[in-house]
């Protein structure tokens, strides 16, 4: 990423206001699709403009599918979607060079992996190996086969999904590839009135049929460069670390310094969505507890997450 | 507790509430093992007195392991099992260890009208066997509570262990000190129970601080119940006024304690006419505590008939004795043996052969006493021997535990080298005579009465030489006892005396075998003769009422003493000692009157230095200083309760001095906001960022203005910084709000 950012054209760079234009813009969009969750929406906005990935964790049939899609067509960006299964190799989620018999030479294929938002769906069906794969690309930004390294293109954000309903059948991802993932999300169920409007608007066509972009991937490229001058004051970053200390001091294993690293490009990302330059401790604690709670172990899940706000209770905010 | 669970895991979900960093819970056993402390020093002080306090030791040490033991590892149902075990245990065992003879006596009448009695105020050093008593009740309560405490239990536990302290409370066992220290252990208990379970949010601890504050000021200074009478509860501090030498003596009290500075009353008591002269006894005492005496064994209704006499010959004395004031004594001269009169169906036998009324004599209500006085000589009493009955040896040759060896050391050498018990007693009699000088002002000695008049004092009152006489003599096998009464009072012709309240006097018996109870009065005669005419004479020239009958204060009369008149038959006592008599009227030298009556409080010692030197100055008293310690600690709690401080804080935010950094001065009016919306509304608590505070608080109405300063401080202190300009902006914006909520600098300033 250093070279895209010693490349970027500082004169053009967007202000943080057009930044949060932006996101304005794909949300809404996003949400001529989706009904409801309209804060996972920014969340992966979020995500998508601090160069994280994503996590979501829920029953099938909620509508990742859509909103991941839907993310893709409002950035012009290409969508790729790999449905992880006990086979999968690892070649296929990175492709493969196949002979071509017309130029006697090997081409790459490119696997799912080569597009701007690619969902993993249910990763914890596949076998490691191929869950490492797809993680390598997600941290290297690049597939290397045969000796051959290609980039991914930019943007590049990856949507997994892990199914919690069949836990015997699933190779639970490790902690270390958890930590891969700058934010956990659930969507959950929309409620009684999202839902009557949900089937309101697929009666018809699917609107994603119909779904046009409000933005190009290089927007969003330039949103990612100007984020990354967002400031992060002294107090705030003490703020993360005892965040993160107090975590450490309560669990069995607290935040690793990658996740505080996580937690501050969030907030950057969060603190311009808000149309500003500098990063408050409100947007710290709005995004501290999807990017940290699954990275932090404890006896359950839940307790991770008890962890988190009870850091955010007890730390005092300078 | 946390080694109880129950409490711990009943709320809050293992967090442990701290007071300055202990766990209350841990803190709140420990005043409930104070409280527990008070009860057992209590029952301790009485196994002191009556014995057995080694034993008492071991077992009140042995009580609190097994409840130790048993609060870790036994269930609630089993251990009150076996508290309830415990406590019928020593009590079966008190009902064994009574003599045969009170068990004889033992019906349910009995022993309801003994409790009532113990109830009302009996002192527990009054029962038979109180040794066995004492460690009879010890083990129940103490292991019930100290059971519960650790099991975190901690408002039943108090209840337990005060209602332990209180039965002594009840039977005037438990000193007002020790009372107040177990009072407000269990009150602290409690509230730091209530901490341990609640936490000590809203100020509990600031709370707690001022009740136990209150309860040591006010004990301390406000007297409420007067003092029953014959152990006036004086502050030692000097609050209340000096009793008289009358009510610190003579009374129809079961208990005396000796107390500092006291005064002479010289109204006139009763009149009575006598065959032949002598010191009209009022009650005797023989259990002695340390600091004052006790009468052991219940009265019994006199009967009419005939009391028995001395052991050894008597001679018949008749009295009439006409009350001038309503008497709760029935004054006569040892040994009391028939008594006639309207009293006569209402009076009672003391175990020693005293007499007493069950109620008042009125004045004017005259009554007729017959006394068979001993009759022997010096000689007769040198020759008897020393096999004492058994009874009289438990009785009157018992000293506390705490007696000390120097004490037993100095009785060795003062009578030592005396072969008869009468020998004996009057080496000690002489010894105290020229060795110590009478005065009514004295300080009340903290420790053993006997032991300090011996070593530490110079001077005292009669209390101080008869006690100290008995415990002597006692040390040295020679049973004795302590006396109160009048002595014999102004003669107003023929057979007939005026007694006065300054005639009350205590004294001492000596055991004679076969001759009986024989009076000795180690105190110096000339100089309380001299101090009780003073006080006459000083009050008849104020003009004070009651204190002449129609016959006194005429020239002729003489303040007759019987030891002058008796001496050969009578009083051992040999020398001129008593024979100093003094016309009524005349102005012998001595302290002036104000010092006599102790109008100076006790406690202010400066003027003490005439009154025979070697008093020790007294402390500008510790516990004036303690107690004003203790208000100090409640006020300064109560401060922090009515938040003043916060006030003044707040009342400093009203104004604000420009600085060069705009930061710091948006910084500091941010401050003074966030202080005033703290008043109005509520703290930022410690995880909330300034914008979700105010954003909250704009909900209650927090405008537009003050959010904006909010956003001030932000940028100042996360972002790219503030204009001088913004700063002002945020200063008057802060200067509003403050001032809006200060009426008078408001005012000032518009």
């Amino acid at each position: 990423m250093t070279d895209a950012h010693a490349d970027a054209d500082f004169d053009s760079a967007p202000s943080v206001e057009a930044v949060s234009d932006l996101a304005t813009r794909i949300s809404e969009n996003v949400e001529r699709v989706i009904v409801g969750h309209h804060d996972a929406i920014e969340d992966i906005i979020v995500a998508l403009f601090a160069r994280g990935h994503l996590l979501l964790e829920d029953v099938p049939g909620v509508g990742k599918t859509m909103l991941a899609r839907a993310i893709a067509t409002s950035i012009e960006g290409s969508f790729e979607r790999i449905q992880f299964t006990p086979d999968l190799l690892p070649s296929d989620v990175t492709g493969v060079n196949v002979f071509n018999q017309q130029t006697s030479e090997f081409e790459f294929r490119e696997g799912p992996v080569f597009g701007n938002v690619v969902l993993g769906d249910e990763i914890n069906r596949a076998p490691p190996k191929t869950q490492a794969a797809l993680l390598e690309v997600m941290e290297e930004l690049q597939v290397t086969v045969d000796g051959v390294t290609r980039r991914v293109p930019d943007p590049f954000t990856v949507i997994a999904t892990q199914n919690d309903v069949e836990p015997d059948r699933t190779y639970d991802l490790p902690l270390a590839e958890l930590d891969r993932f700058m934010k956990k999300i659930h969507l959950g169920y929309p409620n009684e009135a999202e839902e009557t409007e949900l089937l309101g608007r697929v009666s018809g066509h699917h609107p994603i049929e119909s779904l046009e972009p409000v933005a190009s991937a290089g927007d969003v490229r330039d949103a990612r460069e100007r984020i990354l001058d967002v400031t992060v004051s002294e107090p705030v970053r003490r703020y993360v670390s005892r965040l993160a200390a107090d975590t450490r001091a309560r669990a069995d294993l607290g935040v690793s310094p990658r996740g505080s690293i996580a937690l501050v490009r969030a907030a950057q990302a969060r603190a311009a969505l808000d149309a500003r330059d500098y990063v408050v401790p409100d947007d710290v604690q709005r995004e501290v507890r999807s990017v940290w709670a699954h990275r932090i172990r404890t006896t359950d899940e839940r307790a991770g997450r008890d962890v988190v706000e009870r850091a955010i209770d007890t730390v005092a905010v300078e | 507790m946390t080694v109880a669970g129950e409490s711990a895991s009943a709320d809050s979900a293992g967090s442990t509430n701290t007071v300055f960093g202990v766990p209350a819970g841990l803190l709140a056993a420990a005043a409930s093992l104070v409280l527990i402390g008070a009860f057992l020093a209590v029952v301790y002080d009485i196994t002191n007195v009556v014995g057995r306090r080694d034993q008492f030791v071991l077992l009140a040490a042995g009580t609190l392991a097994l409840a130790t033991v048993v609060g870790w590892t036994l269930r609630p149902r089993y251990a009150l099992g076996l508290a309830v075990l415990i406590a019928g245990g020593g009590f079966a065992a008190y009902f064994l260890a009574l003599p045969e003879s009170q068990v004889a006596l033992l019906s349910p009448e009995r022993l309801l009208a003994d409790t009532f009695a113990l109830l009302s105020g009996l002192s527990a050093l009054r029962l038979l066997s109180a040794d066995v008593w004492a460690l009879a009740v010890t083990p129940g309560p103490v292991f019930l509570a100290w059971y519960l405490a650790v099991r975190g239990r901690i408002a039943p536990a108090v209840a337990v262990a005060g209602g332990g302290l209180g039965l002594f409370v009840l039977t005037t066992d438990a000193s007002g000190t020790l009372t107040l220290l177990g009072v407000g252990a269990g009150m602290a208990a409690v509230g730091l129970d209530g901490i341990d379970r609640f936490g000590s949010a809203g100020g509990q601890l600031d709370v707690l601080t001022v009740v136990l504050a209150a309860m040591v000021v006010l004990s301390a200074t406000v007297t409420v119940l007067p003092g029953a009478g014959g152990s006036p509860v004086i502050a030692d501090g000097g609050v209340a006024e000096q009793p008289t030498v009358e009510a610190s003596l003579v009374s129809a009290d079961d208990r005396i304690s000796v107390v500092g500075s006291i005064s002479l009353s010289p109204q006139v008591r009763f009149e009575v006419q006598s065959t032949s002269p002598d010191y009209w006894q009022t009650a005797t005492f023989d259990r002695y505590t340390g600091d004052g005496w006790v009468r052991t064994g219940d009265t019994r209704d006199y009967e009419g008939g005939r009391l028995a006499g001395p052991e050894g010959p008597s001679r018949l004395v008749r009295q009439t004795v006409t009350p001038a004031t309503p008497l709760d004594s029935m004054p006569a001269a040892w040994r009391p043996v028939a008594v006639s009169g309207d009293i006569e169906n209402e009076t009672l036998v003391t175990q020693q052969g005293n007499l007493r009324p069950d109620r008042a004599v009125e004045i004017g209500e005259t009554y007729n006493v017959t006394s068979a006085v001993p009759q022997y000589t010096a000689a007769s009493l040198r020759r008897t021997g020393t096999d004492y009955p058994d009874e009289i040896r438990e009785r009157y040759l018992a000293l506390p535990d705490s007696t000390s060896d120097r004490v037993r050391d100095r009785a060795a050498e003062i009578a030592g080298d005396a072969e008869t018990p009468y020998d004996k007693a009057v080496a000690v009699e002489e010894w105290l005579e020229a060795n110590k000088e009478y005065s009514l002002r004295v300080s009340r000695p903290d420790g053993d009465i006997a032991e300090s008049f011996l070593f530490e004092m110079d001077a005292g009152y009669c209390t101080y030489y008869a006690s100290t006489m008995v415990v002597l003599l006692r040390s040295e096998g020679v049973p004795a006892r302590f006396v109160t009464g009048y002595t014999t009072g102004e003669r107003v012709g023929g057979d007939r005396y005026v007694v006065r309240g300054l005639d009350s006097h205590a004294w001492v018996e000596v055991y004679f075998e076969d001759t009986g109870w024989v009076r000795f009065d180690p105190t110096p005669a000339g100089p309380r003769q001299d101090a009780e005419s003073t006080t006459l004479s000083d009050a008849r020239d104020e003009g004070q009422t009651g204190v002449d009958t129609n016959e006194t204060n005429v020239e002729s009369n003489e303040t007759e003493q019987p030891t002058t008149t008796a001496t050969d038959t009578e009083t051992p006592t040999e020398d001129g000692n008593e024979t100093n008599v003094t016309p009524a009227g005349g102005s012998p030298p001595g302290p002036s009157i104000d010092e006599r009556l102790g109008v100076t409080p006790t406690g202010d010692g400066a003027v003490d230095d005439d009154e025979g030197g070697g008093l020790v100055p007294e402390m500008p008293s510790r516990e004036t200083i303690l107690v004003g310690l203790v208000g100090l600690l409640g006020v300064v709690a109560g401060v922090r309760r009515t938040r003043l401080p916060a006030h003044l804080r707040f009342a400093t935010a009203a104004y604000q001095r420009r600085t060069d950094s705009p930061a710091d001065d948006v910084f500091r009016a941010y401050d003074r906001l966030e202080l005033a919306l703290e008043r109005e509304y509520r703290p930022r608590r410690p995880g909330e960022t300034v914008r979700s505070y105010l954003d909250s608080l704009s909900r209650v109405g927090v405008d537009e203005r003050t959010r904006q300063v909010g956003r001030l401080y932000e940028r100042a202190k996360y972002g790219d910084g503030v204009t001088r300009a913004d700063a002002d902006e945020a200063v008057a914006a802060a200067n509003a709000v403050v001032r809006a909520r200060l009426p008078l600098v408001r005012r000032w300033t518009d």
